[in-house]
């Protein structure tokens, strides 16, 4: 005996469900092809189990045995670790950016074409020390000792404008330091909230929650956007999470969190809460952000502190020895001692005559004084490695426009080899419109073709009923 | 390889980012004229333009010194031709009143005298933008003041000024000063116009002299020291008129090194700042087209996309 009529009506029922279950599952497929966080899904279909009959081992038809989610987890690995290197760039970049908008020294048209720039640490500089020349031409001109006091004002308040704006900034990397590890911490929480209701579903279903699996792979990268990871998948589906060597998430438990903490002086850095670990972090928003705030903006901090620094010693080193109009002497020219605090001594700019640009008590022609402040300009200071105040500042300029330079670089490089690692993973993972539309045909002509045995069968079986109802 | 859906959108948006941000630096160039704007276009060349942009400045400031100098020195000699005149008027006037000439006509020579005196004194006390030129660095007052009797003839002319003499920087650590003091009778230090005790100058008290000593009819005092000591200062006035231009001349040497160094500095800037225009242009056009095909491929494939829908309709 054959395997007979009804079981071939189960077999042309269970291949239209098995039809049904593929168009299902394009559907989902189709439905996400703008969702970059889905990977694409397969029916797994397999044959029935076959029958002995008379004849031979019949076939039973076909079912569907899963469905499968497409992903390469290799390929993810690496996207999740240059995700880190991209963002830690990225970071810096913008740190970067705003550190040398801050400190606005910019060639422009006119300044290449005439030899002076018109704005900028750099111009002001120039002009403060050109003024003192110009007064050593007219050492008792009232005028001139006003345009000295003014540049000097100009110099004093562009230190004090860039000093400021750079503590700006590294109060908003502070900031954005706690946001992220906030951010990081609710991620771990998700993470594992994700890890439990993956194992549970698997346990439930014995299928893989394909969903949920996109969902956390998701939570995965931001959080490896944020800081360097470490992943280690378990045998059922969890994963575990480490940071700086110090295990975050384990199953369904967060076993440590990120906490900011103040290393000394307001260096802010982070440490695991838990273990009271300091985090060496190398990758992500947050490493970048302590490395650009610790490392070029401090630079440049530091740079523009130590230069104020030695213009106010070296001009009131001099000026302090000179006599003033009024025949006054041993006023500072400079008050404050760096670039956040820098300023003309305001009883020189209250009344100029008191600028001590004579050598000689009582001899208010003698140009001494000035001349040998004008002539710092070209003096080499041994606090600013063997350089002039110019020089020194424009080292600083250079150095901040290297790491900002190399930032470019690496940032242009980390979108090449994201750009490639996106493509890979798309090429494994993502969902392809001709590719779908042609399994959607597929499964139609397969549904409408079971259909029709189905029918065919159900003829059969009516012609059968008439012989024994004739 | 296989190809999803988003695959080539998503790889001819990077390219067209990419594009359009080479386009964008280009454009910026293109408008600008400048290759280097910020520190980070290219930090080397940054820190080479600013230091010869501060170097430009400075050359700047030193012919802006050059030119005060200049002008003080010019406003120097002619006070100093004019003194001239003056010491060879006396001169005259003292090579004149000899034995022959009668009481009458040496009192005129007196009164004449005592005129120069103050023509003297009043070249002495030139001023340039409100400072004195010939007092030293005691600049504020006149350098010499003539003190006369009730009949009006000079008794003394006293000086107020001082030996030192102000100088400006016209080079890098090179100083200079353009014109003498009005005396100096220290025996070293800055050269004195009037009074100079290295050459025996003492032109304001020699030509008291030869004015008393015409009031007096004592013409042989006159032909046997103040027609010397005359010589002396009239001398001694021509040294400096000649040093003073010397002076000048090295600083018309001077600015026109200045020029000179301030056009290359300017040129040199100009070769690490601007942008290499043609250069910029024609990489500019190709961006363009390059975008321009990036669009067309871009709408191509939006086109494909669709027929492949309609197909399977």
């Amino acid at each position: 005996m054959s395997v007979g009529l009804f079981q071939v009506l189960n077999m042309a029922s269970r291949a239209m469900d098995t039809q049904q279950a593929g168009i299902e599952v394009t559907g989902q497929n189709l439905s996400n092809v703008n969702n970059p966080n889905y990977s694409r899904q397969v029916l797994n279909i397999s044959t029935s189990p076959s029958v002995a009959t008379n004849i031979g081992i019949e076939g039973t038809g076909v079912q569907a045995t899963g469905i499968q989610q497409i992903v390469s987890q290799v390929v993810n690995t690496q996207i999740q670790a240059e995700n880190s290197a991209s963002s830690y760039w990225q970071t810096q970049q913008q740190a970067l950016q705003s550190a040398q908008a801050d400190l606005g020294q910019q060639v422009t048209s006119a300044s290449s074409n005439s030899g002076d720039s018109s704005q900028g640490i750099a111009s002001a500089l120039s002009n403060f020390f050109n003024d003192l020349q110009t007064l050593s031409t007219e050492p008792n001109s009232l005028s001139e000792r006003q345009v000295v006091l003014g540049d000097a004002g100009t110099l004093a308040s562009q230190f004090n404008q860039v000093s400021q704006q750079l503590g700006s900034l590294t109060s908003q990397l502070n900031n954005q330091l706690q946001t992220d590890v906030t951010s990081a911490n609710q991620l771990l929480t998700n993470i594992a909230s994700l890890n439990k209701q993956i194992a549970a579903a698997q346990i439930n279903t014995n299928s893989s929650p394909n969903d949920l699996l996109d969902e956390r792979e998701e939570d995965i990268e931001n959080l490896a956007n944020l800081t360097n990871i470490s992943v280690t998948p378990e045998t059922n589906s969890t994963v575990n999470i480490s940071i700086g060597g110090v295990q975050m998430v384990s199953g369904d438990n967060v076993t440590d969190t990120m906490q900011v903490y103040d290393a000394g002086g307001g260096q802010m850095l982070v440490q695991a809460a838990t273990a009271g670990t300091a985090l060496t972090l190398t990758g992500g928003s947050i490493a970048g952000e302590i490395d650009a705030r610790d490392g070029p903006v401090a630079t440049l901090s530091g740079g523009l502190n130590t230069l104020a620094t030695q213009i106010i010693d070296a001009v009131n080193a001099v000026h302090k020895t000179g006599y003033s109009l009024t025949g006054s002497t041993n006023a500072l020219f400079f008050t404050g001692s760096n670039a956040s605090d820098i300023a003309v001594n305001q009883a020189l700019v209250n009344n100029p005559a008191l600028l001590q640009a004579s050598g000689v008590a009582g001899d208010t022609g003698d140009n001494t004084i000035a001349l040998q402040m004008a002539q710092l300009a070209n003096q080499i200071n041994t606090g600013l490695n063997n350089q002039t105040f110019s020089q020194a500042y424009d080292g600083t300029v250079a150095t901040l426009g290297q790491s900002l330079s190399s930032t470019d670089s690496e940032v242009g490089d980390q979108q090449t080899v994201q750009q490639m690692l996106q493509q890979q993973r798309s090429s494994i993972s993502g969902v392809s419109l001709v590719e779908e539309m042609g399994n959607l045909s597929t499964y139609q002509n397969a549904y409408e073709a079971s259909a029709h045995l189905m029918s065919t069968v159900d003829q059969m079986l009516q012609a059968l009923l008439g012989i024994q109802t004739s | 390889m296989r190809v999803a859906s988003t695959t080539i959108t998503n790889s001819m948006l990077y390219q067209m980012n990419q594009i359009e941000e080479n386009q964008a630096q280009l454009e910026n160039e293109a408008t600008t004229g400048l290759a280097v704007q910020n520190p980070s276009d290219n930090p080397s060349a940054m820190r080479s333009i600013l230091d010869l942009e501060a170097e430009s400045s400075s050359v700047t400031q030193y012919q802006a010194n050059i030119t005060q100098l200049q002008q003080q020195a010019s406003t120097g000699s002619s006070a100093m031709e004019s003194l001239q005149t003056i010491a060879q008027s006396a001169g005259e006037i003292a090579t004149e009143a000899d034995g022959t000439a009668s009481q009458p006509d040496l009192n005129n020579y007196a009164t004449q005298v005592t005129q120069l005196i103050q023509e003297a004194a009043q070249a002495m006390n030139t001023q340039f933008e409100g400072n004195y030129l010939f007092g030293g660095t005691a600049n504020n007052q006149p350098p010499y003041v003539v003190n006369q009797n009730s009949s009006g003839q000079v008794t003394s002319v006293d000086y107020q000024g001082n030996t030192t003499v102000p100088s400006a920087e016209i080079a890098e650590g090179v100083t200079l000063s353009v014109l003498p003091v009005g005396a100096n009778t220290t025996g070293t230090g800055a050269d004195g116009l009037i009074t100079d005790s290295r050459t025996g100058a003492d032109f304001f008290n020699h030509l008291i002299s030869l004015q008393n000593n015409l009031l007096s009819g004592n013409t042989s005092a006159i032909s046997a020291t103040d027609l010397t000591n005359l010589q002396k200062d009239s001398d001694n006035i021509t040294q400096q008129i000649a040093t003073s231009g010397a002076v000048q001349q090295r600083m018309t040497a001077e600015a026109a090194i200045e020029q000179d160094r301030s056009a290359s500095l300017s040129q040199l800037t100009s070769s690490q700042a601007d942008a290499d225009t043609a250069q910029v242009m024609e990489q500019l056009t190709q961006t363009q087209t390059a975008f321009q095909a990036a669009a067309q491929a871009t709408a191509g494939f939006n086109d494909l996309t669709l027929s492949i829908l309609n197909f399977l309709q």
